[in-house]
């Protein structure tokens, strides 16, 4: 099941279940009935399907529905925050007061203004909603996917499959009388091979994803989802260990961008900034990386998984420029934040849903195309890897040390890639890795992939785009 | 939990009229409160309060599964027949049924897993405001950048329903608390230290002091850090960490991961995977353990049970939808608290009687082939000469395979970390493969 785009005014998304203007004004009343700068109120309702194809049938069938408000009463840096899973006026006149205790002590410092709907742009327009697909489309999506990869190569022994799509109807009201809402849709298609050759055993999968209808799903889309994932689970049957030590690394167009979101992305949420947890603290307006690199994150980017019509504060998204010509630019900043640098919020405050309150994250990650021709790169590195595909990353935002895990990738010997490599981790140090980024290709991809990034406690969906690029020294954790 | 138990019979019957053969349908609640404290001042204050539903549907053979937070009567009922309707558009699997009802069941043991002193609600900024202070002072010698510490308390309450009657129920309460230090190194860098702690029982906690002095010691251990040469060493797994490692071994025996052939575990049953003399026991029945409970997910009795004895592997994880399918015995479908016993040795004599070694603190990223059982991590820690400490790690990987990794275990130290779902110590091993400069 999936919730179709709501009819009506706007404002009155939530008026069916009670959720009238004159109740939100209540509430938000006592949220800030003990003083408190500031809140807000996040309203959600969603639903998603998922269905499993295993071993040659489409038998398991999930759905999830949620609903619930969350409520943030903001008191200088300091968040109080609560939620309740019903609408009803009592539960969420107590959640508010228990938002309110933050405050305890203070007196009511504002009047509550009645909310009035705003507009926002449309970064994810989508022709073919999933309320409109029936659960037999869906089955026989995956069951083509499954046909298709079996068909591919003699060596596929297994093939698993998953299809899930969601919508999320957001509504977000604040004191001062601003309204937003937003209707996210979602999808993520993922094939996952075993391959089998003697006695060599190997599972790999690929996954496509974005903030679409089924219209995603196109036929040159499709056969690159199961291309993809069983050419490189049988790449991982040829391929051997990985070099040990520290070497140069260039990182293929695309999902390389993992090492832009550990590396750099987190350093530059504000939050760890204003705390100086971060190791950026006091760095804006120097130079942190060579002249060719440029870094936006990006909530603007048509039908991205990571991009956002409205933050969950009800702000503005945009492209926000954190690194130009090398020199660290901004932050991506929350309201919290924003408030302590004096600056304007840049549309980052997300959350993973009405449980949890905003923090500043990042939505597309991009590293913009520099001067070289990728074959060149590659022709630089007497030896060293070439990264493919990654599974997972982590950073250390005060150290500044991040890792990431190759699965697929090459040796480079003598300006050519040589033998296939696989599953290495690979690790080195933010603002170090940052002055050795010294090629910068020309050729900028943006992953179609699934990326979800963690962060106290919260998933949120991103996406990452980055050209390809050396970074002369990282340390491979491979074999000698 | 009355309350809980009508809702899970409302949505059996309704799932039941609306066409189901069987159900299963699992109520939760719990209400938690997190309080965190960054340099003297409240930076978050939140109450959590939730209720949710999950139900298995068997209708004309085809299985699904379903949530909702949603438990307005009108949209449970809506919910469930879009459920029930969607359920019948998949594929028929013969393996998914309820397990017999004869197989299921509770032990009847008391597990004790509700706190009945738990400490006032009220002080959580006191008894903040005090960690604080012991960690500014556990950390006189640092150049400290910024503490947060943090308190958490929750009770979470489930039960659990068929359409063949079956009932049991749950309740445990959990405490935790920690906290993370920043600091200054001389180079700029501000290496981050956590702390953290979690329990049933309040008193069961680490103190505020041992707190802090394991803190700022771990803070300490990470100024001048960087890697040293590629090579092997023998590595120390430090017991906070084993987690990590062992997380990724008993990956490999997940049921659905065996039945897909994609598991390094795959042809292992009975075989040697480990050293001899190394042993791993799943046991659900201990008292106060974190992840203790009377039945499994399938709501088959739980027993304590060998996963790896003298080396040897005893037991995959098999529910009864697996079971059916591989025609193999159902054992479970999860672990619970798993358990590696105690040695002799203290970490610090292991550290003294080898003329070298590496001491894994933490671990930054990494990831496992669970086909294969390749592992790569990213490591911080320690490198020991001859019982002293000459370097602090970071930037340095650690890589293998997990057989070999466990095939030279060699020695369980006997510090036994009890505030996780594995009880275990700090473990050696001889010449495991380090990256670095």
């Amino acid at each position: 099941m999936s919730i179709p785009r709501p009819q009506g005014p706007p404002g009155a998304w939530f008026e069916a279940m009670g959720v009238t203007p004159e109740l939100t004004r209540k509430v938000l009343g006592m949220a800030l009935s003990k003083g408190g700068d500031d809140a807000d109120l996040y309203f959600q309702h969603s639903a998603s399907t998922s269905v499993h194809l295993s071993d040659h049938a489409v038998n398991q069938a999930n759905t999830h529905v949620d609903l619930g408000m969350g409520v943030r009463v903001v008191v200088g840096d300091q968040v109080g925050y609560a939620y309740s899973e019903e609408l009803t006026e009592g539960a969420l006149l107590a959640a508010a007061r228990t938002a309110a205790e933050i405050a305890r002590g203070g007196r009511p410092t504002r009047e509550v203004a009645v909310a009035k709907a705003g507009s926002h742009p449309n970064y994810y327009p989508v022709r073919t909603p999933w309320s409109e697909v029936d659960m037999g489309a869906r089955v026989r999506l995956v069951r083509a996917w499954e046909q298709a990869a079996l068909a591919q190569d003699p060596r596929v022994k297994r093939v698993e499959a998953w299809l899930s799509d969601a919508a999320s109807t957001v509504m977000i009201v604040r004191p001062d009388g601003r309204l937003f809402e937003d209707w996210r849709p979602s999808t993520l298609g993922m094939v996952r091979v075993m391959a089998e050759e003697g006695d060599v055993r190997e599972s790999a999968n690929y996954n496509v994803a974005a903030r679409a209808g089924l219209e995603h799903f196109t036929d040159e889309r499709q056969e690159r989802l199961v291309r993809e994932a069983v050419a490189r689970t049988v790449f991982l049957l040829g391929a051997g260990k990985a070099p040990a030590g520290e070497m140069p690394v260039v990182l293929a167009a695309g999902p390389s961008a993992i090492l832009l979101h550990e590396a750099i992305g987190h350093g530059m949420e504000a939050d760890f900034n204003r705390k100086r947890t971060s190791i950026y603290a006091d760095r804006m307006g120097s130079r942190i990386a060579p002249a060719e690199v440029t870094i936006v994150d990006d909530a603007t980017l048509m039908n991205a998984r990571g991009s956002l019509n409205i933050d969950d504060e009800g702000n503005t998204t945009e492209s926000t420029t954190l690194v130009e010509g090398g020199v660290l630019r901004s932050y991506l900043h929350d309201e919290i934040s924003a408030r302590h640098y004096k600056v304007k919020p840049t549309g980052s405050g997300r959350r993973e849903d009405f449980r949890h309150a905003p923090l500043p994250r990042m939505r597309s990650t991009l590293m913009m195309a520099g001067p070289h021709d990728p074959e060149e790169i590659i022709r630089s590195v007497e030896r060293g890897i070439y990264c493919v595909s990654f599974a997972n990353g982590q950073v250390h935002i005060g150290g500044g040390d991040f890792s990431f895990y190759m699965r697929h990738g090459y040796l480079i010997e003598g300006g050519k890639l040589t033998r296939p490599i696989k599953d290495a981790n690979i690790i080195g140090n933010g603002p170090k890795a940052l002055e050795v980024m010294d090629m910068i290709g020309n050729d900028l991809v943006v992953d179609e992939g699934g990326w979800t990034c963690g962060k106290d406690g919260q998933g949120v969906p991103v996406s990452q785009g980055m050209p390809t690029v050396r970074v002369g020294k990282l340390t491979v954790g491979g074999v000698n | 939990m009355n309350e809980l138990h009508d809702a899970a019979s409302r949505i059996i019957a309704l799932a039941r009229g609306l066409g189901a053969d069987e159900a299963l349908a699992s109520v939760s609640r719990g209400v938690s409160t997190d309080l965190s404290l960054r340099d003297g001042e409240i930076e978050k204050a939140q109450e959590s309060r939730s209720l949710s539903a999950s139900v298995s549907l068997y209708v004309d053979g085809r299985y699904s599964s379903h949530q909702t937070s949603d438990m307005r009567p009108d949209a449970l009922q809506a919910f469930l027949a879009r459920a029930v309707d969607a359920t019948r558009f998949l594929e028929a699997d013969p393996n998914r049924r309820l397990p017999d009802r004869a197989d299921m069941g509770e032990a009847e043991v008391e597990l004790d897993l509700v706190d009945p002193n738990p400490p006032a609600a009220e002080d959580g900024r006191a008894r903040l405001l005090d960690l604080e202070a012991v960690v500014r002072a556990a950390a006189a010698d640092l150049r400290v950048r910024s503490v947060q510490s943090w308190l958490w308390r929750g009770r979470y309450e489930s039960v659990r329903h068929t359409s063949h009657g079956f009932s049991a129920s749950s309740e445990t309460t959990r405490f935790g608390h920690g906290a993370t230090l920043s600091i200054e190194d001389t180079d700029g860098r501000l290496p981050e230290a956590y702390s953290g702690y979690q329990a049933t029982h309040a008193s069961d906690l680490l103190g505020p002091p041992e707190l802090a002095a394991d803190l700022a010691q771990r803070a300490r251990e990470r100024l001048g850090s960087g890697p040293v040469d590629s090579g092997t060493y023998p590595l120390l797994l430090s017991n906070r960490v084993v987690s990590r490692v062992l997380g990724a071994l008993t990956g490999g025996l997940d049921g659905t991961a065996i039945y897909e052939r994609r598991s390094f575990l795959l042809e292992k049953l009975g075989e040697r995977i480990a050293a001899e003399g190394f042993s791993l026991y799943d046991d659900p029945l201990r008292p106060r353990g974190l992840a203790s409970r009377r039945y499994d997910g399938d709501g088959l009795p739980a027993v304590r049970r060998a996963i790896i004895e003298d080396g040897r592997l005893q037991s995959w994880l098999i529910n009864t939808y697996n079971a059916r399918r591989l025609g193999r015995p159902v054992t479970t479908g999860s672990t619970s608290n798993l358990l590696i016993p105690a040695g002799v040795r203290s970490p610090e004599a292991i550290v003294q009687s080898l003329p070298r070694v590496i001491r894994v603190d933490s671990f930054l990223g990494g990831n496992t082939n669970a086909a294969t059982g390749d592992f790569s991590f990213g490591i911080q820690g320690a490198l020991f000469e001859g019982g002293a400490k000459v370097a602090s790690l970071s930037e340095m990987n650690v890589s293998g395979n997990l057989l070999r990794l466990f095939e030279a275990w060699s020695e369980a130290a006997d510090d036994v970390w009890t505030y996780g779902t594995l009880f275990s110590p700090s473990l050696l091993f001889s010449d495991v493969q380090f990256s670095g400069r």
